[in-house]
């Protein structure tokens, strides 16, 4: 068993090596610029904002893990809101990537119990990995993600969904022993450390979900099950 | 004007774009694939001048990608320049292989290669290849 400090140092690790992607397309671009090339001055906002929104993840997953001035007091969050305000946050970013980021929130979900927050920072992460992995898979025809949620038989599922068929529980469960120590811990699946994906990871692990491979209608993406908050479902 | 055919092998599409952009203004032609697999289909169709390619690649890797590319005889004297986020020390105990085997022209570490290195390292192996076949 890991203990708190060496997850999150092996998560800072992650990031280290996720963090230089960024920093490398910024560097090219000003590089473009010097050769006399139109550089693309939005793409290096988008890219610079991108890679403060992973360290934000990072910092807060740390500072949940150590109860630094957060409480994790579950409250009543709506889901579509959350997907809503990623899509938002996100959109710019799957553009520069040729990717479409839609919301599929169909049928009445009601309010569910989460740390806003974390539920928040976790589904931005996650969203942002998925940009980037979609393009670099074999089969790169379909360029859309789904910020997406469903009811289940154990309550309700929020998740980003795309054309990953190699995803698996047995892919995630490998990565998770491989971060901080291999450079690529989910081969099948992204080109970078996905380190996005390890920082929802660990915050959902510290507000008690578990993040995991799922479906949603013919699309393979990551989730996590949330429970309904049954209080107010009956407002 | 320069008119060799470059493949690309990056699976960054932001990054690949950059790359693209600097070797066509230098009068490079490119065609970008973000996987190996892609790549050898459209090797098959048209050969290229020059491969350039990242390593840490989805699914199979770009070494195993130039293990398949030099299997096939025609394709075997094709400079490959590897650009990677991988740095070389990680490499040391395959130099030789990378070398020997896949004729791997130049290894570059992409953090440490400005794109004006980048095209000089494939003017100078395009080069080479001339003098070499005159």
């Amino acid at each position: 068993m890991q203990s708190e400090s060496t997850l999150t140092q092996q998560l800072l690790l992650s990031i280290a090596e996720q963090i230089k992607l960024p920093l490398l397309q910024i560097s090219r671009q000003a590089e473009l610029a010097a050769m006399g090339l139109d550089p693309d001055y939005e793409q290096v906002r988008i890219l610079a904002e991108n890679g403060m929104h992973l360290i934000d993840g990072y910092s807060l997953g740390v500072k949940l893990t150590n109860r630094h001035d957060f409480e994790l007091t579950p409250e009543a969050v709506s889901v579509p809101a959350i997907l809503y305000d990623a899509k938002t946050q996100l959109s710019s970013f799957a553009n520069l990537y040729n990717i479409d980021l839609e919301l599929s929130t169909g049928g009445r979900i009601g309010p569910v119990l989460a740390h806003r927050q974390g539920l928040q920072s976790a589904i931005i992460a996650l969203t942002s990995a998925l940009i980037e992995a979609l393009p670099a898979q074999a089969d790169g025809s379909q360029k859309m993600l789904q910020l997406a949620t469903h009811k289940c038989r154990y309550g309700v599922v929020a998740g980003v969904y795309g054309n990953f068929p190699s995803l698996s529980n047995d892919v995630l469960r490998t990565g998770r022993k491989l971060y901080g120590i291999s450079r690529q811990p989910l081969v099948t699946i992204s080109h970078t450390s996905g380190s996005g994906i390890f920082v929802a990871d660990e915050i959902f692990r510290v507000m008690n979900l578990k993040l995991r491979v799922s479906r949603h209608h013919r699309l393979y993406g990551l989730g996590v099950v949330l429970q309904p908050s049954s209080q107010l479902a009956l407002i | 004007m320069n008119k060799s055919y470059i493949l690309l092998i990056e699976p960054d599409r932001i990054f690949a774009r950059t790359i693209q952009k600097a070797l066509e203004s230098n009068g490079f032609k490119v065609k970008v694939f973000h996987c190996g697999q892609d790549a050898l289909i459209a090797a098959n169709t048209t050969t290229p001048s020059l491969v350039v390619c990242e390593v840490q690649l989805v699914g199979h890797s770009g070494i195993e990608f130039l293990y398949e590319l030099r299997s096939y005889s025609d394709w075997q004297n094709i400079p490959v320049i590897i650009n990677s986020i991988v740095p070389p020390s990680e490499f040391v105990d395959c130099r030789q292989g990378l070398s020997r085997d896949l004729a791997v022209a130049a290894y570059l570490y992409k953090p440490h290669t400005s794109l004006k290195q980048l095209i000089k390292t494939i003017s100078l192996t395009l080069n080479s290849v001339a003098n070499e076949a005159t």
